[in-house]
């Protein structure tokens, strides 16, 4: 164990001792050092993450739920161990309000399908310009489905949501479900949830936020955000893919009906019928990913360690530093100027194409996603087709956002 | 001053320049031959329009859309295939496609007789390291099979 952790958690930020953790980042990509700028699509892996799943996978493992023996035993423990984990994390009034998914996706797509079920034709869902397909296409298909109407909350130039529009689409009282990005993938803006769910509520409406981005920068509480469904992924949060979490309110759980019949979701079968086992069981049907849910609890284990706070703190630093640096950059533009930004920041450079941007940072490199970000209703709102997007994570250093800038102007002048 | 970027020869000089000041972009005005090619990941475009003299390929323009690679790879094409005939085309679009996933270190796919050379179509020969980038090259040459799929030869 590393020194930064065994003294507890740390309010100066040492880079140096975080960056050590991460393996990945001593690799060089086409002979320079790795300056991975990539973390909003997915974060790397701490030593802590990597080696509990493997410890897991070399001395204790077995299936859960269902073993007689020891081995499956303490398998079962480690597993629900980590919806405890999870549960304190967001603040879950209970631990059974924790619901393990595939990701953030499968998630939406849940709720989409068994709160959908409770729904009635003529009943709305509202969801905003900048959602990612992953909190757009399952209500579109709930909508096909269920002939409920989909309804969608502008934004502002700037890249926040329009609460005065949102307050019109709400105004008849149609609206069953307010889901909305707690912070967008693509402009970074943070949005104003504990406002959105007084509004949602006011119009009798449950609020869903999709937090795959903002539960690896700021503390969360589902609680204080009067949130009614809360979603994210383990994979953005250093911890392993295959694993999400939808968290929602009991009554909610309870009512709903399950998603993917199976085993483990069960409380009787037989070939007449089957009865359902208790929420979070009902939702949670086959062998599920055993080993990624221990690898999330390590990776929560491990945020937790380093502090929330102090990730926060150092990832706005960076933010602010990474929008003066860019904004020396010649004919770069920054896409939206939300109030609130977390550490994502999408971009264009004069007519280069952002995929040109992106194979040359590569070449030097960098890191960078470029493209659509999964949000192509987005790009047609922003009048773009694609943007590059730099996004910071716990290990980034400002030395990084340098190269990023150096290079970005380097590239400007092959092209221009 | 800085140091020129580090471009790992994929962006050769020919290909910047002509993605710059491409010499065939444009429209026809009264196309005989029409296809369009759409990549969906990052939403380049690109339309080429023909025009035929028998089955001699006599004018080509096309409008385009997209990264560096793709309107060069779009212009480049217009050029080499112009005053080709639909099979020597064809024949020039399939060395194309086997150059760009050829491995590094084997030989130069030998053309099949009679087909022409791929000249300046060798500059995207670097995109080989680049397998996320190898549809932008290959974009005007869907496009340009799909103009020629009505063509009875």
């Amino acid at each position: 164990m590393s020194a930064i952790l065994e003294k507890g958690p740390v309010h100066q930020f040492d880079s140096a001792a975080i960056r050590q953790q991460f393996p990945i980042l001593a690799q060089k990509v086409h002979d320079r050092p790795l300056v991975f700028l990539d973390s909003a699509a997915s974060a790397q892996k701490p030593n802590a993450v990597i080696d509990c799943m493997a410890d897991t996978m070399r001395t204790q493992y077995a299936n859960i739920h269902r073993g007689l023996h020891w081995m499956s035993e303490r398998t079962t423990e480690a597993y629900e161990g980590v919806r405890d984990q999870v549960a304190a994390f967001l603040n879950a009034p209970s631990r059974e309000e924790i619901v393990f998914t595939r990701n953030s996706t499968e998630a939406i797509n849940l709720v989409a399908y068994s709160f959908g079920a409770l729904l009635k034709p003529g009943q709305a869902v509202v969801i905003s310009e900048m959602e990612h397909h992953a909190n757009l296409v399952p209500w579109q298909m709930l909508r096909d489905r269920a002939g409920i109407e989909l309804r969608i909350a502008p934004i502002t130039d700037e890249g926040d949501l329009d609460l005065d529009a949102l307050q019109d689409i709400l105004s008849d009282g149609q609206v069953a479900l307010v889901a909305i990005t707690h912070m967008s993938n693509v402009l970074g803006s943070v949005t104003p949830a504990r406002q959105i769910a007084d509004m949602a509520h006011a119009a009798g409406a449950q609020v869903l936020f999709d937090g795959s981005q903002f539960v690896v920068h700021r503390k969360t509480d589902v609680q204080a955000l009067g949130a009614d469904f809360y979603t994210f992924t383990g994979h953005k949060l250093y911890g392993p893919t295959g694993i999400g979490i939808l968290w929602a309110r009991k009554a909610l759980l309870d009512a709903m009906p399950p998603f993917m019949g199976g085993g483990d979701m069960i409380s009787t079968v037989t070939f007449e019928r089957s009865t359902w086992a208790h929420v979070p069981h009902k939702f949670e049907a086959g062998t599920p990913a055993i080993i990624e849910a221990i690898g999330l609890g390590a990776a929560i284990s491990w945020v937790e360690k380093v502090g929330m706070e102090a990730i926060t703190a150092h990832e706005a630093a960076l933010t602010s530093y990474a929008l003066t640096r860019l904004a020396d950059v010649p004919g770069l533009k920054v896409i939206g100027a939300p109030k609130d930004r977390g550490g994502v920041i999408s971009f264009t450079m004069d007519d280069v194409h952002p995929h040109d941007i992106a194979t040359l940072l590569d070449r030097n490199g960098v890191a960078v996603r470029a493209g659509h970000h999964c949000a192509e209703p987005l790009m047609r709102r922003l009048g773009l087709t694609a943007t590059a997007r730099a996004s910071f994570g716990i290990y980034t250093v400002q030395e990084e956002i340098d190269v990023l800038a150096d290079t970005l102007v380097r590239i400007r002048n092959f092209f221009v | 001053m800085t140091m020129p970027v580090d471009s790992g020869a994929l962006y050769d000089r020919l290909i910047v320049e002509r993605a710059r000041k491409p010499l065939f972009a444009g429209r026809l005005e009264n196309p005989e031959k029409i296809g369009e090619g759409k990549n969906p990941l990052c939403g380049d475009k690109t339309r080429v329009e023909l025009q035929l003299d028998q089955d001699h390929i006599s004018l080509v323009r096309h409008h385009t859309r997209g990264c560096a690679i793709c309107l060069a790879a779009a212009d480049l094409m217009a050029e080499r295939i112009t005053g080709l005939n639909i099979a020597q085309a064809e024949g020039v679009g399939r060395q194309f496609s086997a150059m760009l996933v050829e491995k590094d270190g084997q030989p130069a796919t030998s053309a099949t007789a009679g087909t022409p050379a791929l000249e300046q179509l060798e500059a995207f020969a670097p995109l080989r390291a680049h397998r996320a980038r190898i549809r932008c090259a290959e974009l005007p040459w869907v496009a340009l099979k799909e103009a020629l799929s009505h063509v009875d030869v």
